[in-house]
């Protein structure tokens, strides 16, 4: 009897070499963004790090437009106070949005709120920006006292329209996994709709709103565009009042990548580092966040 | 698992209070909703009121006259809605079937201890700032364009007219749809993996036992079965793409009339708005400016509608019209 | 690892305390930074004269006590910034035109520099001083010459040697000062650039890549070769650049240098009411004027918050500042060479009043 190989053949390899493509092909599309990432950080690290020294952190920029020196530190409190205003705003409305969705709304009028929000998430953020711009900067608001001028607040603002539906819809998830039975046995127990609310819903799904509401500052610290209309003229001191212009570290970057000073090229490439490192951190921690309190409520996967 | 319990001490009547506290809740909560609601109204209608200047002096033929001279005041749209679209849709043509292949690296091929570093990675990409992304494409990206890239495509497809012209420009429509592929690719790959992780295992088990190789597993019963998903995760990037400004201006040119190579510089409508409207000189160009925001607002609403239509669609394939 | 179910009131209770120290926090920050610096002087505009306003700033702060924060956002942005009551004063390389100036009746311009465009390429194989005129840059940034090796380049450059390469015009994509003062000499000397496309922060250029910002340019010449671009003559000289000798109405090929500029200042005496200035293409008795220079204006309201300190600030900009240690190192020509501006600029900064 002729031994019988266990080589595949005609068709059989045929379609074993089709697998075999398939699976470098998969292989090579994954390193091949990972690589992408890899040269970004690569060159921004590298152009940038001459750059970072102490003084690029607490120091404004130097008055000598063609020498070196100086910091970024107007924008880093910019960036801070911009981001404050927007979670300020961000972050109420939209839990309460959240908590009204899934706790009180019919769900035809839930079904609407989510598609308007995700409609909200979908417009290109320099859109945002031109409809803030046309409502707080270009005229003066009523009230509140701010407009007739760029400032933080109308910055913050734009910000907190992009935020909003990112905070909206993840604190929608993460009340849906708030367990049915402990919703009920806090009402059985005769706790009114709004405590049972206050004190039993929200501290259960607080890791979850953390984490949305990390996630959707990683995305507006590194937002350009609505600024460019709302917060982008300012002085180059540390300013911590809202009502002022502010600078901000996207827009540094933005403006030093096109300065005439080579120095300032390379405080724009420090200044993307630094903006990078902080986006990375604040997504990572938020995932993790997400990952710890995914294990609490017993969803691990 | 820790379970949480009702805190003790919590009044157990129920009293005036607690009604006015429920009535208040109720109409905080439902004022939030609807603030949120309103503020889509709110936009398309400044974004209209802005523009209307232009609409009346232009009405619908903004739409197909191509210039851009602010000394004349004459206006007209049609490249820049065309270079939206062309490099909008070349960047998902190459990051679509890019994410898919991420997408199934990450959930079928990838040994399961490498799964969530590379997940993390490739997620990164996503964290990069549209203007970090800009910065390195105008110094790293644009150069390498002009001097490998774009010479060596047109080497051999230059007789490809969309390939064809010069390549050594280096900002140009080519540069932006491989910064916009850059920037859709984690959002779409993220999507496609946790789709394909959505998959039941008996279903991929099922058909391995019956002796289909992974890639056959992979194309005759994950895929069919997350088609609309990934249709909708595509459409969602596309989305991303029509309304990116910042990255888009600093590598594609800023010119119009687009020529026909995407080796040559042009424009689009988020690129151009973000350019010149600090610096505009009348207020019809201002108005034009935000003319140009209403139709990439019209484009990106339409685009979104769509990705929820068929999300729907599969929302209701996949849990069996339930 | 908390326990919930103890800590669920006190996770409010904290949550609220920390809520209401940030509250504090932030307005105590506010009212620090409210309590406003009276010489605090804000300005936003060209990118032109950004070099020589960061020059002035600590001088300023010596002489006065002022303090100076100024944003390089261009030109066109500056108009807008000092229109829509954003700053104190703007600065633009181009006057008003006739729709910012109805938008802003109440705004001045005083020309407070004077300097130069410098044309710029990349032409690796190209003779080391490259001869051009105005009819051929205009053809060029026409895109009605397309190589190097065309024969009208050839015909200003005897003996010089040009490669077989394409021409690419690099122009400012954003609202450019610069661009006003190079698209002002190409309408001067070129009928069909007057008529078709004109003078602006941003013209509609018919041909080449845009690039933002005089950075944008720079690079984008840099990294493609065969193109040619304009930029400040400041931002040329410190970053090293190839700039072409151009030709004047009497025939001379000169580069830019403060004297030149001056002579091309020289032969535009007359200043009209609104102080609108073009020194571009001077007519052939000034045989030394480089024919791209140009004004850089600072604008402000008549009716400021800041009027003292702004007269006095423009006064010392005129007058000291002017002097080499500020302007001649970044290639500005003395105000004081062109008396009769000196004395319109002056004269229009006792327009300037207190706000009532």
């Amino acid at each position: 009897m002729s031994e019988i190989s266990l080589k595949a053949t005609g068709r059989g390899r045929r379609r074993l070499l089709v697998n075999r493509a398939a699976e470098s092909t998969a292989v090579l599309a994954a390193a091949a963004a990972i690589a992408v990432l890899a040269v970004v950080l690569w060159s921004v690290g590298s152009r940038g790090i001459g750059a970072i020294n102490v003084d690029f952190f607490i120091k404004g920029p130097s008055s000598d437009i063609f020498g070196g020196g100086g910091g970024i530190a107007p924008a880093i409190v910019g960036s801070l106070l911009l981001v404050a205003v927007a979670v300020a705003i961000a972050l109420p409305t939209g839990v309460l949005t959240a908590i009204y969705v899934s706790e009180f709304a019919p769900k035809a009028i839930g079904r609407q709120v989510r598609l308007w929000l995700d409609v909200l998430n979908g417009f290109p953020s320099i859109v945002i920006g031109i409809f803030v711009f046309a409502l707080a900067v270009k005229v003066k608001v009523p009230v509140l006292g701010i407009g007739g001028r760029q400032s933080a607040i109308a910055g913050g603002s734009a910000l907190a329209v992009i935020m909003l539906p990112l905070v909206a819809r993840s604190t929608m998830e993460v009340l849906a996994l708030v367990p049915v039975h402990l919703r009920e046995a806090s009402l059985a127990l005769g706790v009114s709709k709004w405590q049972t609310v206050l004190r039993v819903v929200l501290p259960t799904s607080f890791g979850g709103i953390l984490t949305g509401t990390t996630l959707a500052v990683a995305r507006a610290a590194g937002e350009t565009a609505p600024l460019l209309f709302t917060c982008a003229i300012a002085g180059q001191i540390v300013d911590w009042n809202p009502t002022h212009s502010v600078q901000s570290i996207p827009l540094t970057i933005f403006e030093y990548s096109e300065s005439a000073n080579p120095a300032q090229h390379q405080q724009a490439w420090a200044a993307a580092f630094i903006l990078i490192v902080f986006v990375l951190v604040t997504s990572l921690t938020s995932r993790l966040l997400l990952e710890r309190s995914r294990k609490k409520l017993g969803l691990s996967r | 698992m820790e379970a949480a319990s009702v805190p003790a001490g919590l009044p157990r009547t129920r009293r005036l209070g607690d009604r006015i506290g429920d009535g208040v809740l109720y109409g905080l909560t439902a004022f939030a909703a609807f603030l949120a609601v309103l503020v889509v109204a709110a936009i398309v209608w400044r974004v209209a009121a802005g523009a209307w200047p232009a609409i009346r002096a232009f009405h619908l033929g903004f739409l197909w006259h191509n210039q851009w001279n602010a000394v004349f005041d004459e206006f007209g749209a049609r490249d820049f809605i065309i270079g939206t679209v062309v490099t909008s849709f070349g960047a998902i043509l190459l990051s679509a079937p890019l994410s898919i292949a991420i997408g199934l690296f990450l959930s079928e091929l990838a040994p399961p201890a490498i799964r969530t570093p590379i997940g993390s990675l490739v997620d990164m990409l996503a964290a990069v700032p549209s203007v970090v992304i800009g910065l390195w494409g105008i110094y790293v990206l644009a150069p390498f364009n002009a001097q490998h890239l774009q010479t060596f495509i047109h080497s051999i497809l230059g007789w490809i007219p969309i390939f064809g012209g010069d390549p050594h420009t280096p900002t140009t429509m080519f540069s932006a749809i491989v910064v916009l592929t850059i920037m859709t690719l984690p959002i779409t790959s993220s999507i496609c993996r946790e789709l394909f992780l959505g998959v039941p295992e008996e279903l991929e088990e099922g058909a391995l036992g019956l002796g289909a190789t992974r890639w056959e597993m992979v194309r005759t019963v994950v895929v069919p079965s997350v088609r609309g998903g990934v249709v909708a995760a595509v459409i969602l990037g596309l989305g991303r793409a029509l309304g990116e400004a910042i990255a888009v201006t600093q590598v594609i040119g800023n010119f119009i009339p687009l020529h026909a190579s995407l080796f040559s510089p042009g424009d689009t409508i988020a690129s151009r708005v973000a350019n010149q409207y600090q610096g505009a000189t009348t207020n019809l160009q201002i108005a034009a400016l935000i003319y140009l925001a209403l139709i990439l607002l019209v484009i990106t609403f339409i685009t979104n509608l769509a990705a929820q239509r068929v999300i729907k669609r599969f929302e209701f394939q996949r849990t069996g019209g339930g | 690892m908390r326990s919930r179910r103890v800590h669920a009131g006190g996770m409010t209770k904290r949550l609220t305390i920390i809520l209401a120290a940030l509250a504090v926090a932030l307005t105590a920050a506010t009212a620090a930074g409210a309590k406003s610096n009276d010489t605090t002087i804000t300005g936003a505009g060209s990118t032109f004269v950004a070099p020589l306003v960061s020059a002035w700033t600590p001088a300023l702060g010596h002489a006065f006590g002022y303090t100076i924060q100024y944003s390089a956002v261009g030109s066109g942005a500056g108009i807008a910034a000092i229109t829509n009551h954003q700053v104190d004063f703007g600065a633009s390389d181009a006057p008003l035109n006739s729709a910012q100036q109805s938008a802003c009746p109440d705004c001045l311009q005083i020309p407070w520099a004077l300097s130069a465009v410098s044309v710029f390429y990349n032409v690796p194989g190209a003779p080391v001083h490259v001869r051009l005129d105005g009819a051929t840059i205009s053809k060029i940034f026409l895109g009605q010459i397309t190589n190097w090796n065309d024969p009208a380049i050839a015909k200003l450059n005897p003996g010089g040697n040009f490669p077989n390469l394409k021409i690419t015009p690099v122009f400012r994509s954003d609202g450019s000062g610069t661009s006003y003062a190079f698209t002002d000499y190409l309408s001067s000397v070129n009928q069909t650039w007057k008529s078709k496309i004109g003078v602006s922060t941003q013209p509609a250029f018919p041909a080449g890549v845009g690039a933002k910002g005089s950075s944008g340019v720079a690079g984008s010449v840099a990294n493609t070769k065969g193109a040619i671009g304009y930029v400040d003559i400041a931002y040329a000289i410190a970053n090293h650049l190839h700039f072409a000798a151009v030709k004047n109405a009497a025939g001379k090929f000169l580069y830019p240098s403060l004297r030149r500029i001056q002579a091309a200042a020289l032969a535009f005496p007359k200043v009209p009411a609104n102080n609108e200035l073009h020194i571009v293409n001077p007519p052939k008795s000034a045989k030394l004027a480089y024919p791209i220079s140009t004004y850089t204006y600072v604008i402000v309201r008549k009716n400021s918050t800041h009027a003292a300190e702004l007269r006095k600030m423009i006064f010392w900009a005129l007058t000291t500042g002017q002097s080499s240690q500020f302007a001649a190192k970044l290639t500005f020509a003395k105000m004081s060479t062109v008396p009769k501006v000196l004395v319109a600029a002056e004269k229009t900064l006792k327009q300037i009043h207190s706000a009532a």
